[in-house]
């Protein structure tokens, strides 16, 4: 696990002190500092970089706005319904992102759903496709997802009791989730923010579509340098700086957040601020209509790309468009069932995606024991370090991982992709459980032990039980992740072994097809089905509290 | 052992004629191309005959050209490809970057190929790139590249991103109308910069057909034949132009790698790539025009492609070497002065 993203870092790093850009050059292992002043001397280059670094913060912090109305909804619904509210949660990460971006056209063009209201309302036209706005929508559409399933444990966790007492003492809604929901919430919140930023830092693929090349984001640049220019050593140079930032950030979140959590460490707490009585007033008045119309919103942005793909997937057009119907037809569907070679390279996939989970948990689990629980100094220096490979543009990594093809087409090309998959799916995976496991009532542990229970029997029965919700949302993303991975995969992918994503994604390159929505569709179908049955194996909430 | 008697068996195949080189039952060809239509072209008309009458396995590798091309050129001398498809201007470096080989005399059906299409390997399909409009949103049809400039298409121009074969074309051709060409871009830079701003920039055919859907521009520079399918199917309002100074030319290439342990397989591929059944199944499906010259069409078809000597030799061609050696310059000053 550890040389499978060491190696293609190694390179990186090693790439990005090169001083030639030239494509034959010999690599040379004086290190030279001349593509970082390439970079950091340009004002182009570093207006770009800054500009993709405040992108990810704002984006995190929509994300946090409306995840929270959204989690807190999910841990509301009666058990039935549970699968169904994750299912339209995880909507975004199982549609095509082609298909979202036209999702976004759709909403934002000029004879778009947000014109129309604007005109209707008499506000004029408002343009606001093609630019920082609609990418910025994009990623919040993509990423949401994360953010709400990483507050969902520990909404779901949270003594029930703690916001009856209250209530009880006289707290209104915005005054419970301020000083009592929000604070014990804080690890999740930690866990869904160091994700999404990192995925929005590194993100290049929406921006690019919906950005209308107006928007330009630091993962471009890698794109365009190291494969499209083949200057290895300048786009490596530019991911190491991503690293970097992005390290900073992962490091900043855990200290700031650490530090509002005085409770953990037994330290003191001082004195609260008190609002002044008539802002409180206002506040639960208006609270509980704004956190409607957020659930709204959310709900709205999640859902939206289903009903494209549902309606494209039935279109009788040969490219893939949702903008004219052009009459009904199942034809996407049979050309997907005919074709045998969807289904061998889904079935690829699907073992890719299970074994990839089982081995990332079996990594993640005990070292969100180590992370959550340890005491060792450095603990937050590793946990960032096991963050790296989120932070690492998947670009980056391929970029990597071409210099070692040598080494990696030696490999069995089942255990060389599921070695990269695992690498990327892991540090998903260990930040829900980091925070999941933050969450666990040692004194229930303590209250077995003491009754005799032998440390397995803890773990079997006290443990695993609480952690149940928590393990469930983690395989399942970890699941999907595995599942839709491409561009990494992409450019490992042999004659002999391909998944569905990347072959979805070589037609995708000649001409979309609506055969990409039939699939999507089906995928949304199955992963409710998934759902509902992991729900009756593996409960998504604890049914003890019911 | 096999595989290093394979190899010395290639070697004197690339260097001489080929007359060592035998396909034999259980060779395996790896093939990179793009998925969809084109997969499943080759898989009718080439792979299958390949495998029913010599017993061999082709395999086919899908994808984009960039992954592709970046990892012909990360395994040079060693290729994990026998056989990878190429634009033109990629080709016919990979050509000189010692990554493939040139086109050679063993494949019998490259006799009938027209000379631009014996560049940078096997040229296999013409595809060139053109102006496309929205007849409905200019005052009269576009004629010539010029047009781009006129006033009633100001602030209605979706331009294609740079570097790309669409932004190469697009590129080139401005130079070119406004008294540059590749050795001296800056006209080309200075009229593009005067269209701004634009409404969007694509930078792929399926983005610009959903911005023609929605309307959010005019014209752009685009392949014909696509925009051809999508005009066809949902979007009557869409005219492929047939400019006075010619489409710019693009080509796809059958390219074999330098160090292939399958040389005569690769050739035999490209054979039955040029041959009249094959090169008629691309343009009935998705109107490439055949790169030889011994193919007839009915006369409904023959208007939507470019056949005969005359038309291709009013295809525009570009000096290649100048425009590689200069695109990361001119990348890096396309995101500077005419995005971002």
């Amino acid at each position: 696990m550890l040389a499978a993203f060491a190696a293609p870092l190694g390179v990186v790093a090693l790439l990005s002190v090169q001083e030639s850009s030239e494509l034959f050059a010999p690599l040379s292992f004086t290190p030279s500092a001349a593509q970082y002043a390439e970079i950091l001397g340009d004002r182009f280059y570093l207006r770009t970089f800054l500009n993709t670094l405040l992108l990810g913060a704002v984006v995190t912090a929509v994300s946090v706005v409306l995840a929270y109305p959204m989690a807190l909804w999910l841990t509301r619904l009666p058990p039935a319904w549970k699968p169904l509210g994750f299912a339209c949660v995880l909507v975004p990460l199982l549609t095509n992102v082609v298909v979202r971006s036209l999702g976004i056209i759709l909403l934002l063009g000029r004879g778009g759903i947000l014109t129309r209201i604007t005109e209707g309302l008499g506000l004029g036209r408002v343009d606001l496709l093609f630019g920082w706005f609609a990418v910025g929508l994009a990623l919040t559409q993509v990423f949401l997802p994360f953010m709400v399933l990483a507050l969902y444990d520990v909404l779901e966790a949270q003594e029930k009791r703690l916001t009856e007492a209250a209530s009880g003492l006289g707290a209104g809604p915005v005054v419970t989730f301020w000083r009592v929901t929000f604070p014990l919430s804080l690890a999740g919140l930690r866990a869904g923010m160091t994700v999404v930023f990192l995925l929005a830092s590194t993100a290049y693929v929406s921006a690019t579509l919906v950005g209308g090349r107006k928007v330009l984001v630091s993962g471009m640049v890698v794109l365009r340098e190291g494969l499209e220019i083949l200057n290895y050593p300048l786009a490596a140079a530019m991911a190491m700086l991503m690293l970097g930032a992005s390290v900073a950030v992962t490091l900043g979140l855990a200290f700031v957040i650490g530090r509002s959590m005085p409770w953990l460490s037994g330290r003191g707490q001082g004195e609260a601020w008190v609002p002044p009585r008539a802002l409180v007033l206002i506040l639960e008045a208006l609270g509980p209509w704004l956190s409607r119309l957020l659930l709204a919103l959310a709900l709205f942005l999640l859902l939206f790309p289903l009903l494209l793909v549902a309606v494209a997937s039935v279109n009788n057009s040969p490219q893939a468009s949702v903008a004219q119907f052009l009459g009904f037809t199942w034809r996407w569907y049979v050309a997907v069932w005919e074709n045998p070679r969807y289904l061998s390279d889904a079935w690829v996939s699907v073992q890719l995606a299970l074994c990839c989970v089982a081995i990332s948990l079996a990594i993640a689990l005990p070292a969100s024991f180590a992370l959550g629980r340890g005491t060792f100094r450095g603990r937050e220096w590793l946990g960032a370090a096991l963050m790296l490979p989120l932070a690492l543009p998947g670009i980056a990594i391929g970029l990597g991982m071409l210099r070692l093809l040598q080494w990696f087409t030696a490999l069995p090309p089942f255990l060389g992709l599921l070695a990269v998959h695992v690498v990327l799916v892991a540090p998903f995976m260990l930040a829900l459980l980091r925070a999941s496991v933050q969450q666990l009532d040692r004194a229930l542990e303590e209250a077995a032990g003491g009754l005799g229970a032998s440390p397995a029997r803890v773990f079997a029965r006290v443990i695993l039980p609480q952690l149940g919700p928590g393990i469930g949302v983690a395989c399942v993303i970890g699941f999907l992740l595995s599942f839709g991975e491409v561009t990494v995969t992409a450019f490992l992918t042999t004659a002999r072994m391909q998944t569905l994503p990347v072959r979805i994604y070589a037609e995708a390159t000649f001409s979309l097809e609506n055969t990409v929505n039939a699939i999507s569709t089906g995928i949304i179908l199955l992963t409710m089905l998934l759902l509902w049955a992991v729900n009756r194996l593996m409960p998504l909430d604890r049914v003890w509290r019911r | 052992m096999f595989t290093r008697r394979n190899a010395l068996l290639a070697a004197p195949a690339f260097f001489a004629s080929n007359a060592i080189a035998q396909i034999r039952r259980g060779d395996e060809l790896t093939v990179g191309v793009w998925g969809g239509a084109q997969e499943r072209i080759l898989r009718e008309f080439v792979s299958g005959p390949l495998e029913a009458q010599h017993g061999v396995r082709i395999n086919y590798v899908l994808g984009g050209t960039t992954e592709r091309r970046a990892r012909a050129y990360a395994e040079r001398g060693r290729p994990s490809f026998d056989l990878l498809y190429l634009n033109i201007f990629e080709s016919r470096q990979a050509v000189r970057d010692g990554v493939t080989q040139a086109a050679n005399t063993n494949v019998p059906n490259a006799q009938h190929l027209y000379p631009v299409a014996r560049l940078g390997g096997f040229g296999v399909a013409f595809n060139p790139v053109t102006i496309v409009y929205d007849r409905r949103m200019v005052a009269q049809p576009m004629t010539s590249w010029r047009d781009f400039w006129r006033d009633d298409l100001r602030g209605k121009v979706i331009w294609p991103t740079y570097p790309g074969a669409q932004g190469t074309a697009a590129l080139l051709m401005a130079a070119k109308v406004f008294g540059g060409d590749e050795n001296n871009i800056d006209p080309g830079f200075a009229a593009i910069a005067r269209l701004r701003p634009f409404p969007a920039i694509q930078a792929s055919q399926d983005q610009l057909f959903g911005m023609f859907d929605q309307q959010v521009g005019a014209a752009s520079v685009e392949f014909g034949s696509f925009t051809r399918s999508y005009a066809e199917a949902r979007n009557p309002n869409i005219v492929i132009a047939d400019p006075v100074e010619g489409q710019a030319v693009a080509t796809n290439v059958a390219c074999i790698t330098v160090g292939t342990r399958a040389q005569a397989l690769a050739e035999a591929f490209v054979n039955l790539h040029l041959s009249p059944a094959c090169q008629r199944a691309y343009a009935e499906r998705i109107y490439y025009s055949p790169t030889v010259n011994n193919v007839e069409f009915p006369p409904a078809l023959a208007a939507k492609l470019v056949l005969g000597p005359e038309a291709v030799g009013k295809l525009v061609d570009f000096d290649w070497d100048v425009v590689i050696r200069n695109q990361p310059r001119w990348s890096s000053r396309f995101t500077r002065e005419i995005a971002g």
